[in-house]
Order: C-alpha cells, then sequence, then structure tokens
C-alpha cells in the first residue's frame, strides 16, 4: 500500500506492522480493525476475563465492538473479523516526551499487564512503549491486539523489546543521565543494549537486573548474532517466565531519578514578582479560560504546571509542556497525588519540537501535526524565543498562529530584570523587541480581544484569537 | 545508510539464549521462594545485588 493510500483509506500508518489489524480514521472517530488472523486471541482475550480485569484496573483501553451491519464495520476490508471502536485518548504522547517517571509507569504497567495476562493463559506479544499512553492520568495499554495466546515452555517474545524501549533508557536516565530518554527520539525500537550497556557506569555490573538484562544481554546479542536458533520452544517452563517477569519489575522498582538542583521544587521562588502579581496572572488566565471554554489546551513552557492546572480546572485537557525534565518529573508527582485526570505534562524543547519520525516519517507525528490547540498559554517564555532563541516577531506570531486558535500569551519588556539576565552576555540585537514591536508583529495574524497589564509588574498579557 | 557496523546480523539469537539462561535462574528463585513460604519475604526483598546473588546460588 503506498503512502496515499493508507491515507485515502484511512489506514493510520503508527499501525502497519501489525498483522492482527490495523487503526483506522473516519469522520474524525478511530476505529481498529480485528483481522481474521487474530479471530481466536481476540476471543480469548474477551472470554477469559483478560479483557474485564485490565480495563477495570486501568491498564487497558476500553473499548465496544461495532454492530456488523454499521458502515464502518462493512467498509472493513475481507480481512476483517471485527470492528472495535476504543475509548480516545485525549492527546498522543511518546516516550521521548516523558519524565522518568512516566516513563517507569510505563513500563510497570507492561509488566502488571502481562502478569496477569500469563494467569489467564495469554502474553504480551509487545512490549512497546509506543503501546502505552497516558488515559485519564493513567499509563494504559492502548493497542487491544498486543496480546496471543501463552504456550507454556515458550520465552516472552517481547523481551528484548521490554528491554529496549524501557529497562534501558530508565536506567541511562536514573544511573547516568536523565537526557539520554533523547535517544529514544534517534532509536525508535528502543536504546540499543550494546549502546546502553557502553554508556552505563561500571558500578551498574553489580546489580544482578542490570547485569543479566543489559550487559549479559548484550553481550550474548553479539556473540550469538547471525547464528541460527535452532528450536525456540520448550525451553521455558511458567516458573521461568514469572521469575523473568517479577526480576523485570524489582529492577525497575529499583531505578529512581530524583532530580538535584536549587530549580526543584521552587520554580516560582526565582521568578521576579510578586504575589499579587501572581495572583492577578491566576484571575486572568481562569477568566479567559472560562470564557474561551477550549476543549484542548496547550501550557508552553509550562514549568510545574501551576497555570496549566488553573485551565484544567475549568474544565479543558491541558498539555504542560516543558524544556526541563525536572519540572516536567514534578507535575507529573504532583498529578499523581491530586488523581488529576485531564492534565498530562510532557517534556517539550519548543526550540527544537518533536518531529515526525520512523518509517517514511509517519509512524510518530509531529509537535505541530498533533494539534492545533483551541487554547495556547504562553506564559514568560516569549523573551527565550525571540531573545534566547533569536526567533523574531513575526514568525513568532506565525507559529502560535499554527499550533492554537486563542492565544494568552504574557509579553516580558526589555527592561525586567529576567530579560536583562538574558542580554548580560550577549549583544541587545533586538530593537523591535519593544511592546510596540511585539504587538504589531501579532497583530498580522491575531485579533487582540484583551492586553491588561499585570499587576505590581511590567508585564502585560493577552488574550488574542486567530485571524 | 546505516548506523550499525553489522546490518545483517539479528541480535534475536542472542535475546533469545540470554532469557532462557536468566529465566532459568529466576525460575529457580521463584520455586524456592514458592516451597518455603517461611523464607518468603526473606528471599522476596532485593534490596542489593548481592541478595540476588545469594538468592541464585541457592
Amino acid at each position: 500500500m503506498t503512502m496515499t493510500n493508507y491515507l485515502n483509506s484511512g489506514q493510520l500508518p503508527a499501525s502497519f506492522r501489525d498483522p492482527s489489524g490495523f487503526l483506522f480514521s473516519r469522520d474524525g472517530v478511530l476505529y481498529r480493525q480485528v483481522n481474521q488472523a487474530y479471530e481466536r486471541e481476540y476471543a480469548r482475550l474477551m472470554e477469559s476475563g483478560l479483557y474485564e480485569k485490565l480495563v477495570k484496573a486501568r491498564l487497558l483501553i476500553p473499548h465496544v465492538e461495532l454492530d456488523p451491519s454499521s458502515a464502518e464495520s462493512e467498509a472493513a476490508g475481507t480481512t476483517a473479523h471485527k470492528v472495535i471502536q476504543p475509548e480516545r485518548v485525549a492527546f498522543i504522547s511518546y516516550p521521548y516526551e516523558w519524565s522518568f517517571s512516566q516513563l517507569k509507569d510505563a513500563a510497570l504497567t507492561t509488566l502488571s499487564i502481562q502478569k496477569r495476562a500469563l494467569k489467564l493463559g495469554m502474553s504480551l506479544k509487545d512490549a512497546s512503549a509506543y503501546n502505552i499512553q497516558f488515559v485519564r492520568g493513567k499509563a494504559t495499554l492502548i493497542d487491544t491486539l498486543s496480546f496471543e495466546i501463552y504456550k507454556e515452555g515458550e520465552p516472552w517474545v517481547a523481551y528484548r523489546q521490554f528491554c529496549q524501549h524501557f529497562l534501558a533508557p530508565l536506567a541511562l536516565m536514573a544511573l547516568k543521565d536523565v537526557r539520554l530518554n533523547q535517544l529514544l527520539r534517534v532509536y525508535i525500537d528502543g536504546v540499543p543494549l550494546d549502546l546502553a550497556s557502553g554508556l552505563l557506569p561500571a558500578k551498574t555490573r553489580l546489580n544482578f537486573g542490570l547485569l543479566t538484562h543489559i550487559h549479559l544481554h548484550a553481550g550474548a546479542q553479539k556473540k550469538y548474532s547471525g547464528q541460527e536458533v535452532k528450536s525456540r520452544s520448550g525451553t521455558m517452563n511458567r516458573q521461568a517466565m514469572i521469575g523473568l517477569i517479577d526480576n523485570l519489575e524489582a529492577t525497575i522498582r529499583k531505578l529512581t531519578w530524583t532530580p538535584q538542583g536549587t530549580e526543584w521544587g521552587n520554580y516560582y521562588d526565582i521568578t521576579n514578582y510578586s504575589d499579587a502579581a501572581f495572583q492577578h496572572k491566576k484571575e486572568l488566565v481562569r477568566d479567559w479560560s472560562m470564557r474561551v471554554r477550549p476543549a484542548l489546551a496547550w501550557d508552553l513552557g509550562a514549568n510545574n504546571g501551576v497555570f496549566s492546572r488553573v485551565v484544567s480546572e475549568a474544565g479543558s485537557y491541558v498539555v504542560s509542556f516543558d524544556v526541563d525534565p525536572a519540572a516536567v518529573e514534578q507535575n507529573h508527582r504532583q498529578l499523581k497525588g491530586e488523581k488529576a485526570e485531564n492534565l498530562l505534562p510532557l517534556l517539550l524543547d519548543l526550540t527544537n519540537p518533536s518531529p515526525a519520525i520512523g518509517w517514511a516519517n509517519l509512524e510518530r507525528e509531529s509537535f505541530g501535526s498533533r494539534g492545533p490547540a483551541d487554547l495556547v498559554l504562553a506564559l514568560a517564555v516569549i523573551h527565550h524565543l525571540a531573545i534566547s532563541n533569536n526567533v523574531p516577531l513575526p514568525q513568532l506570531a506565525d507559529f502560535f498562529a499554527q499550533t492554537g486558535k486563542w492565544l494568552v500569551i504574557e509579553f516580558v519588556h526589555k527592561e525586567d530584570s529576567q530579560v536583562k539576565k538574558l542580554l548580560a552576555s550577549r549583544e541587545d540585537i533586538f530593537p523591535t523587541y519593544t511592546r510596540e514591536g511585539f504587538e504589531a508583529a501579532f497583530k498580522e495574524k491575531f485579533i487582540v480581544h484583551e492586553a491588561v497589564n499585570v499587576r505590581e509588574s511590567e508585564r502585560v498579557l493577552y488574550l488574542m484569537e486567530t485571524r | 545508510m546505516h548506523f550499525t557496523p553489522l546490518p545483517y546480523l539479528d541480535p534475536g539469537s542472542g535475546s533469545f539464549l540470554i532469557q532462557l539462561l536468566i529465566a532459568a535462574l529466576l525460575g529457580l528463585g521463584v520455586a524456592v521462594r514458592a516451597s518455603w513460604s517461611k523464607i518468603k519475604g526473606w528471599f522476596g526483598i532485593k534490596p542489593k545485588a548481592d541478595d540476588d546473588d545469594d538468592e541464585l546460588s541457592e
């Protein structure tokens, strides 16, 4: 099938590899075709009680089966067994956009599913991090067709994938550098184990789990590469399988990352404005969110998500982006305590947002193509983009106009102490970076509905709508 | 362009073999834990790598 055919048929390119079925979209609704080849496995999933158990534990996405006479079912090909409609995921995110604890939660969800599946005679045939999404705040498997019937004696077919997608990046993040999760952006099938083994500190060889699942695993891959393994069954009993899954789980539970340094926990202590200014900003954001009532809002430069929460309390689903792994981590941990369901913290460098990756650049979507949002929040962020990153104001206006319908943006002028810091070590080559210059540039793309001076500060908050 | 020096070699065989080996060892641990429920907690708690090794040497 060519690329155009994919798009015309509505079949989504993220699922082209799977012989069990595929995703397609019709009139904006997402469906999953279950192929005839997967009939037996699907029946086992549904009839064994596994589906119900997993959905109840919020480990698997719920779905409804479509009536065979419905248009969607009839549109399905001759290979179709059933068409199901999974619950809609509010925002698709990828492992290179997750904080440490988000990736860890996704890993533990995968293992927890595998344990429950084994008890009911099934096993995961995939352990891809891309099959996990955050659904109402919880790491959830979204690929209903990931299960196969477990045959005692067979090894875990997804073992290598699990190590590459979860264990290796988590170990690297915890024990080497948290920024190494960005390797996932390059290696779509997870971090190659020889690379992980080489990068991890030598002391990790004293950790049984990391020694075996990463270092020895990488060594074995090298040693036996190109050799055919004759019999691939009848050699690993159930007890061994359970031991393996338990050990992976224990190894992952022991990996922790707590950000160091002054940023942790006191983002808003290092800002330069007063409580009154902060409160005023919150009020404005709340009022304007209630007025715009966005279904989906993106908070760009969200820090630990204080303003994201203000918007989500107004009933929106908010994706809370920040470039700092510590901020995203803090946001996620706080969220788990609050049991908030309509907020998703993600890691994103606005100056180099997530690209489209994978086969034909179609498997994983870019940041921009997952939009536009109904409302974009850009608080205390413009000076970083315009001054630190040298993006001219008209191009910033373009970018924000493409990213969302409504925009709440804060202008931070040159006399502001934070901007002065940015300009301290460099020549001021930004003669148009003034309130007037900003407004002129943004009025090309936006209708300015509100422009309010923030109390006790020199900053200005705007509510704009794209033209 | 390949970024791996050995583009035709499949890492699957090594993954398969090492999994059997690790799982066999860990399976023993599961068996030991199941048999001696009295000392289950002692075997089940693995705060240090040394403890893992102890368990596996049983």
